[in-house]
């Protein structure tokens, strides 16, 4: 197996893709991550010069637009139903910029 | 085969037709229906564990609804899944119902609205029975990653019903549902299809909206109807397929998908059957069922088919493809998941960094967690050059293949899965279980529609075994015309043998 990733890597991930993991998530993960990545090598094996990209499979597909006219959404109610914290008709969350933090 | 409509185990073998000609003879009234759907599930999910969810009320006031225009002698105003038991995939908003992707993140999650596939369903006539069972956000193959435990195979309890929407094809195979809905990324409605021994069609991308159901990979989600018989998967596809104007990708469809299952059960004549030599002899591919699927091909061409071989040079490459393209999108899919306006929020953090990472590692499963890791990597710079762009250059590839194939015929027959139901924990490493998917993926990322018909059973496990019939995209009356002459060699699906009666409370 090759190592793609280090244990130190994937924390670097974790920590952008906003996932805590503790040492032995961290541990497991960077062994099932190298795996799955070991089978994704055909991908590098072709030849594709020239060969235009695929993104979505209808090709003729392209900014699908509508009428700019303001349609019936949801109330404030149960647009905040969901919500873990709410106060005052809003999503209540702690400060963004932690203790530290001055505004 | 005359299924006695006394009692439920009679009323739930009967197909979306029957169930239709039963109402206007007045055999059954809809809300006895509803209470022969509702006895089964509660005699019978005990061991299969399809449902997260039941909705007896909403399926009672559907049957009403029914019942009432029947009583004015509209039976006829009502659509073509009337009186008809339906369920959906816990990925499907059903407003009111907890729509919780089988995840700690969404436990308590209530939709305010309702995905447009689920709102045709039950516009059509359909009686909503509830939420199923399904892998975490549609991560995984056997539904053994869903938080709130695995859902059994009903032709075997110790085994797996495929996934992500085991759910949907257990409910339907141990009859508490005559038609579901699933969504397939990968093959998530014809593994579970196979391995269940029910109808499971992906339709091409962009056939049937996704509005309101939660996203996995944008570029390669469908969703799709599980049944026992063909004709019903096609009432049901008829019911809620078309353009949808809350998803751009949805178009309109003038496909008649009946009138194809009704041609393809006078036989085969003139159909022209494709067959990739590469994909029947794959490593992996299990004897039993090679000796299926080359048993339907002849019992195809006996009813008049042509075989010709094919080619899918660029096929082998799918499933790397798809587990770079998927994950991708899963990542920057379930980056919506931020504990604030829906969802797990773990509580008594100082800053909102702490409660994300906080939350979304107590809410998502560790597969979803995989998927998100890994698709972080594949797109982060460098590594996006490496993998991700490639990748979608090999897509262009693959559906050139297909395109090409289909010049020289009208569906192309394989494999839906490499084997039949595989036993809980056994497959455990993640690379190996991606590998289910190699005789799916390609279509996802190609864009065709596919459907795994049952076949019987395998000669060595005795499970169920599907094989997978391919068409060209937005040809999806094809697959039913195929599907139909196959079962017309086979016969419909029947309800797996422990729960065809005498267990649903008569």
């Amino acid at each position: 197996m090759t190592q793609h990733l280090t244990e130190d890597d994937v924390r670097g991930m974790a920590a952008y893709a906003r996932i805590g993991l503790d040492e032995q998530e961290l541990a497991q993960m960077t062994v099932d991550l190298n795996s799955i990545i070991d089978t994704l090598k055909p991908i590098t094996e072709f030849d594709l010069e020239g060969v235009p990209p695929t993104f979505h499979p209808i090709g003729s597909l392209s900014n699908v637009m509508r009428e700019d006219v303001e349609q019936p959404s949801f109330a404030q109610e149960e647009a905040l139903a969901n919500a873990p914290c709410q106060q005052d008709g809003s999503f209540l969350i702690p400060s963004i910029l932690g203790e530290g933090g001055d505004r | 085969m005359a299924a006695t409509t006394s009692g439920a185990g009679g009323i739930m073998q009967l197909g979306v037709r029957e169930i239709r000609a039963g109402l206007a003879a007045k055999e059954f009234s809809a809300c006895e229906v509803a209470a022969a759907a509702l006895d089964a599930i509660a005699a019978r999910d005990g061991e299969v564990h399809a449902y997260l969810q039941v909705t007896e009320d909403a399926a009672r006031a559907a049957a009403e609804r029914v019942d009432a225009a029947v009583a004015r002698g509209a039976l006829d105003e009502l659509g073509p899944l009337a009186g008809v038991p339906v369920a959906f995939k816990d990925n499907m908003n059903q407003q009111g119902t907890r729509t919780t992707c089988a995840s700690r993140m969404l436990e308590g999650y209530v939709s305010p609205y309702t995905a447009t596939c689920v709102q045709r369903a039950i516009d059509a006539g359909g009686i909503p029975l509830g939420k199923l069972n399904m892998d975490e956000f549609a991560f995984g193959s056997s539904t053994e990653t869903s938080a709130f435990g695995p859902t059994r195979n009903p032709w075997d309890l110790s085994r797996v019903p495929g996934g992500s929407s085991g759910g949907s094809a257990a409910a339907v195979a141990a009859g508490m549902a005559c038609v579901t809905l699933g969504s397939d990324t990968g093959g998530s409605i014809r593994q579970p299809a196979s391995f269940c021994g029910v109808v499971g069609v992906k339709p091409s991308y962009g056939v049937v909206s996704r509005y309101g159901v939660v996203a996995f990979g944008s570029s390669l989600d469908q969703v799709g109807p599980f049944a026992r018989s063909v004709e019903d998967a096609a009432w049901a596809l008829a019911a809620i397929c078309g353009h949808d104007a809350r998803d751009c990708t949805s178009q309109p469809v003038g496909a008649d998908f009946l009138a194809a299952a009704r041609a393809g059960a006078q036989g085969a004549e003139g159909l022209r059957v494709g067959v990739v030599r590469s994909f029947m002899e794959a490593a992996g591919l299990s004897a039993e069922v090679r000796r299926k699927v080359e048993e339907a091909a002849s019992r195809l061409e006996d009813a008049g088919a042509r075989i010709v071989e094919v080619e899918l040079p660029h096929a082998k490459a799918a499933i790397s493809a798809y587990y770079v393209l998927g994950p991708c999108e899963a990542f920057s899919n379930l980056a919506r998941f931020d504990s604030v306006r829906y969802g797990l929020a773990d509580p008594g953090h100082k800053d909102l960094s702490g409660q994300y990472e906080a939350s979304r590692a107590a809410g998502f499963g560790i597969e979803a967690k995989r998927r998100i890791l890994l698709g972080s990597y594949l797109l982060s710079s460098g590594v996006y050059d490496a993998y991700y762009y490639p990748a979608q250059q090999v897509r262009t590839l693959i559906t050139r293949d297909y395109v090409q194939a289909f010049e020289e015929c009208d569906v192309i027959l394989s494999p839906a899965s490499p084997r039949t139901a595989f036993s809980f924990g056994e497959i455990e490493d993640p690379a190996q279980m991606y590998l289910s998917d190699i005789f799916t993926v390609p279509i996802n990322i190609a864009g065709n529609g596919g459907m795994s018909v049952p076949c019987g059973l395998g000669d060595e496990s005795g499970l169920p075994v599907g094989v997978q019939i391919v068409a060209p995209q937005f040809k999806d009356e094809n697959l039913f015309r195929a599907a139909a002459a196959l079962e017309a060699c086979y016969g419909p699906a029947p309800v797996a043998p422990a729960f065809a009666d005498g267990k649903a409370g008569e």
